[in-house]
């Protein structure tokens, strides 16, 4: 409720808005059939293949993620790349 | 020429046979000719939720095997003799009795007849499912509004789909308008938009319901039933009237009454 939140400085998400984002999440990985497991192990692949082509500097950084669009559910890769110049 | 209408969810225990009961009686009350059919073989229970569980004699998987003729195994619901009729699901039997090609061939049989054929589907989605949506030409969704009702749900969605059923429609039951103000239930708009299929009702969680369950009535025979008032809105949309939702605010938390009392006083 945004009235008490307000009044309380509280910024909390709701349980609700959690319950939803959470479900968006586990349905696109239900639809696709591609379980947390298989999708560490598609992301290590993923790094393996780039790293053959350009210098990944922390494999870390690396966010693979189900994400859900208007018609379809998409992957999405963001990798960060080094920046050094070369030598 | 009868419509098939399969009432199924995924998920047990939220809500199928209760919305079976409540609009077949709807409809029947408006003059339609109806006929439930209980497909959850051996846990039968449209018939306590109508009120009818003392009058069987024949049920589902006598009618499948030959034993009666299906009329016979038809129990007439007092309250609307001529046009409201329930097949009750056979309570001991094995449940692979039952086949999708018997349950088209049902229902062939029964839409000379009737105006509408509506099948409380089992929860789950092996055989029992199957049969309830194989002869179905429309199929409701029930859904709560929680995690794991919406999830199942979902992949009752694609089932759907996989069986070349089309539009699948929508119903939430057992909102709770006092946690969806607090921003502890998800409302409907989140429910419709993570599902991405058509809205056809919303249903309050109410005590009537579980009162009208016990006397063997249905809540949309009591006029002061908010969920029984719901479920007459959708067998109007069943109907083809546009009916708009109701506005699930009854029971308010007094927080959100004050703030709506600040907000129209501006
Ligand atoms: N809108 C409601 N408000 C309050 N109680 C409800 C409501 N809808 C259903 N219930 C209660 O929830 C319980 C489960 O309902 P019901 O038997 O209709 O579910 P179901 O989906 O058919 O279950 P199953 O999967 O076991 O067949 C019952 O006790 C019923 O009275
Ligand atoms: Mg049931």
């Amino acid at each position: 409720m945004g009235f008490l939140d307000n009044l309380f400085g509280r910024k909390q998400p709701t349980s609700s808005s959690v319950a939803k984002e959470r479900l968006l999440t586990v349905l696109v990985h239900d639809r696709v059939h591609l379980s947390p497991h298989d999708m560490d192990e598609m992301k290590r692949e993923i790094i393996a293949v780039i790293e053959r082509y350009v210098e990944v500097t922390n494999p870390e950084a690396i966010e693979v993620t189900l994400t859900r669009g208007e018609a379809t559910d998409h992957l999405k890769a963001d990798i960060p790349l080094g920046r050094s110049r070369q030598q | 020429m009868a419509q098939v209408i399969t009432i199924t969810s995924g998920k047990g225990g939220v809500g199928k046979t209760t919305t079976t009961a409540n609009l077949a009686t709807s409809l029947a009350m408006q003059g339609q000719r109806v006929v439930a059919i209980d497909a959850d073989i051996g846990l039968r229970n449209l018939d306590v939720v109508m009120g009818l569980e003392n009058r069987i004699v024949y049920d589902l998987v006598d009618v499948v095997e030959g034993r009666c003729r299906t009329r016979q195994a038809l129990i007439k619901d007092k309250r609307f003799p001529d046009n409201l009729f329930l097949l009750p699901a056979a309570q001991t039997r094995d449940k692979d009795a039952v086949t999708p090609d018997d349950m088209i061939a049902l229902c062939n049989e029964l839409r000379r007849e009737f105006d509408f054929i509506l099948i409380d589907s089992p929860a789950g989605i092996e055989g029992g499912f199957k049969n309830a949506i194989a002869p179905a030409d429309h199929i409701l969704i029930v859904t709560t509004p929680e995690m794991s009702a919406v999830r199942d749900a979902d992949r009752i969605v694609g089932l759907v789909e996989a069986y070349e059923k089309s539009n699948p429609k929508l119903i939430i039951n057992r909102i709770k308008a006092r946690m969806v103000a607090r921003g502890d239930m998800m409302d409907t708009p989140d429910v419709v938009e993570i599902l991405a299929i058509d809205l056809v009702g919303i249903v309050p969680d109410d005590e009537s319901i579980v009162i009208s369950t016990n006397r063997g009535e249905v809540a949309v025979l009591d006029r002061d039933s908010m969920a029984g008032k719901a479920y007459n809105n959708i067998a109007n949309r069943l109907l083809g009237h546009d009916i708009p939702f109701l506005v699930l605010d009854e029971k308010q938390g007094l927080w959100a009454q004050l703030v709506n009392m600040f907000r129209t006083r501006r």
